[in-house]
């Protein structure tokens, strides 16, 4: 048998926008706060009808005794259906779904790079490990954290705005080169999580750096057990499925 | 009071309608932690071809209107690894397995059905799937060329006396005349049907959401069509039926079992409500009990078709 999974009915506690992009949700469950891993993903129906059908996969942001946070960005129906949605409202949610980021990494620094939907899985780990950088890039400072969701990250948070609003001007692999270059790169072990370009760009630098490494990778998901076969990444050991083999994976292991 | 939710088909006596579309349900154990396969009454594996495929590019999945579109390709690891690894898993599961089986051509059939016909300890059914959407040679595709249905067909017939039944959709052309070829050729039954083949167009790129221009679509948004086909074949043929196509809730499993449905055949469901067979099925027992009927099969096949001038109900 397969390790404990839940499919829980939970109480919204909250559900509220905290900046130009983000919404945050909490919701009670006395289970899912006690399993669930940095990386790992919980799989939400926002309605109870048919339309839309499918859950939403999403990453944890942070969790605490009976209480588990959501991040989310409203992209499509779905998620303006879940901004919707109030404190005292039930959601179906299953999880905790999928492999973790490594969370002891021995004597490699941490360094974390997050984009866009990856910010949340990764803050979550830099508030529970210890981490050298936590980097984050996004388009403009609308979409940046507010400070009061990163004060628990013990880590350099350095940021990186596309348009040069906040923060160092350009994309986030700027910072991570600089560091790789500065230092000894040997000593690093990079976790990144964020749009597809953004981690191919990471993974090549580690790759030029001979850093090691873990992605989240994503793809469009309808199970989120393994079953559909419908999220397949090329791996070096034939196609894996991301809901079931990853999220995480091996720079070394990910055929990009 | 007791319902007695006994599924007869021909040889196999079955203790529930309930089972999973071929594909919906993970390749072994995907879903062993959410939900007890053991009260299904029977599995109906992904489909296996003799060589393994590798599928599709991503992405292969986008979501529709009440529904998804999929063009994962008939990924699997071939009929070797499916008789090594997972044979074993679904003997000890103890579970009534149909085995789901496309070919790339006659031999291929044949030599899937010989295999499985000398496993009759699990495999109790074979479901010849003439109709993926996704490939080539196997799917829709080349089965458009009827003569090409017949040999599979005869190809199965020919190595095996399991109970068969043809899985086919509107898609290969008229589903009344093909389900009467596929039955005179030798098919126990029928299955249906299979995913209908859709678009979805990305606005930005201009191009389609998934990497072929035409996915399957399944979900609550085919049932309407799904019910009239069982209901047509059932009516026409008088054999074994195997239901799918959107069955997501108590209400759309009763509907297709009034029109006649033998099995059900639970698909995107699954992935929306790991535990939907169950539910279903206790949906169905519950209809029973309120309604005190007190086996299935009165209400099998007892649909009352609309009067001639459109009443709605002849009684």
């Amino acid at each position: 048998m397969k390790t404990k999974k839940y499919d829980e009915e939970a109480l919204l506690l909250e559900n509220k926008k905290v900046n130009g992009k983000y919404f945050k949700l909490a919701f009670r469950s006395q289970n899912l706060c006690k399993k669930i891993k940095p990386g790992q993903f919980l799989h939400v129906r926002v309605n109870q009808g048919q339309d839309p059908y499918l859950r939403r996969p999403f990453s944890y942001f942070r969790v605490s005794p009976g209480r588990v946070e959501i991040l989310y960005e409203v992209l499509g129906r779905g998620t303006s259906i879940l901004s919707g949605k109030k404190k005292g409202d039930a959601l179906k949610v299953m999880g905790p779904l999928g492999n973790a980021f490594t969370e002891k990494l021995g004597k490699k620094k941490r360094i974390l790079v997050a984009g866009g939907v990856g910010v949340p899985p990764l803050v979550f780990l830099a508030e529970q490990y210890p981490t050298e950088y936590l980097l984050i890039g996004t388009k403009s400072k609308a979409e940046l954290l507010p400070k009061s969701e990163l004060k628990k990250v013990r880590a350099k948070v350095l940021c990186t705005t596309e348009d040069g609003s906040y923060g160092t001007k350009g994309r986030v692999t700027l910072l991570l080169e600089k560091i790789l270059k500065d230092q000894h790169p040997e000593e690093f072990f990079i976790q990144t999580c964020g749009p597809k370009p953004m981690m191919e760009a990471v993974i090549t630098l580690a790759r030029k750096y001979g850093v090691d490494g873990e992605a989240s990778w994503d793809e469009s998901m309808a199970c989120g057990v393994g079953a559909c076969l419908g999220c397949m990444v090329k791996t070096k050991d034939g196609l894996k499925r991301a809901c079931a083999d990853g999220p995480v994976f091996q720079f070394k292991d990910l055929k990009l | 009071m007791k319902v007695d939710l006994t599924t007869r088909i021909k040889s196999l006596t079955l203790k529930n309608p309930i089972t999973v579309a071929s594909g919906t349900f993970g390749t072994t154990d995907e879903y062993a932690g959410y939900v007890d396969a053991r009260k299904l009454g029977a599995i109906i594996t992904k489909t296996i071809t003799v060589k393994a495929r590798a599928g599709n590019p991503m992405p292969r999945i986008c979501e529709t209107s009440s529904g998804m579109l999929n063009a994962i390709g008939l990924q699997n690891k071939g009929l070797e690894d499916f008789i090594e690894h997972k044979i074993p898993y679904f003997k000890k599961l103890g579970v009534p397995l149909i085995v789901s089986i496309a070919g790339e051509s006659a031999e291929e059939f044949g030599k899937l059905a010989k295999t499985f016909d000398g496993m009759k300890d699990v495999v109790k059914a074979l479901e010849v799937n003439l109709s993926c959407p996704n490939v080539e040679a196997a799917g829709v595709g080349g089965m458009k060329k009827q003569e090409r249905i017949a040999d599979a067909v005869k190809a199965v017939r020919g190595q095996t006396n399991l109970l068969a039944f043809a899985k086919i959709s509107p898609e290969l052309g008229d589903v009344l005349e093909i389900a009467g070829k596929v039955l005179a050729q030798g098919m126990d039954g029928i299955s249906l049907i299979n995913t209908l083949r859709g678009m979805a167009v990305d606005l930005r790129t201009r191009s389609s959401r998934i990497a072929k221009d035409f996915g399957g679509l399944s979900g609550p948004a085919i049932k309407p069509v799904a019910l009239r086909y069982v209901y047509q074949v059932k009516k026409e043929f008088q054999v074994p039926v195997i239901a799918s196509g959107g069955i997501s809730n108590a209400q759309d499993a009763l509907e297709f079992l009034i029109v006649g449905a033998d099995l059900l055949a639970i698909g995107t469901a699954n992935f929306v409500e790991p535990q939907a067979t169950l539910q279903i099925l206790k949906g169905i027992e519950d209809f029973c009990k309120k309604e005190k009927i007190r086996g299935l099969d009165d209400l099998r096949g007892s649909y009352e078709p609309a009067g001639e001038k459109g009443e709605g109900c002849n009684r």
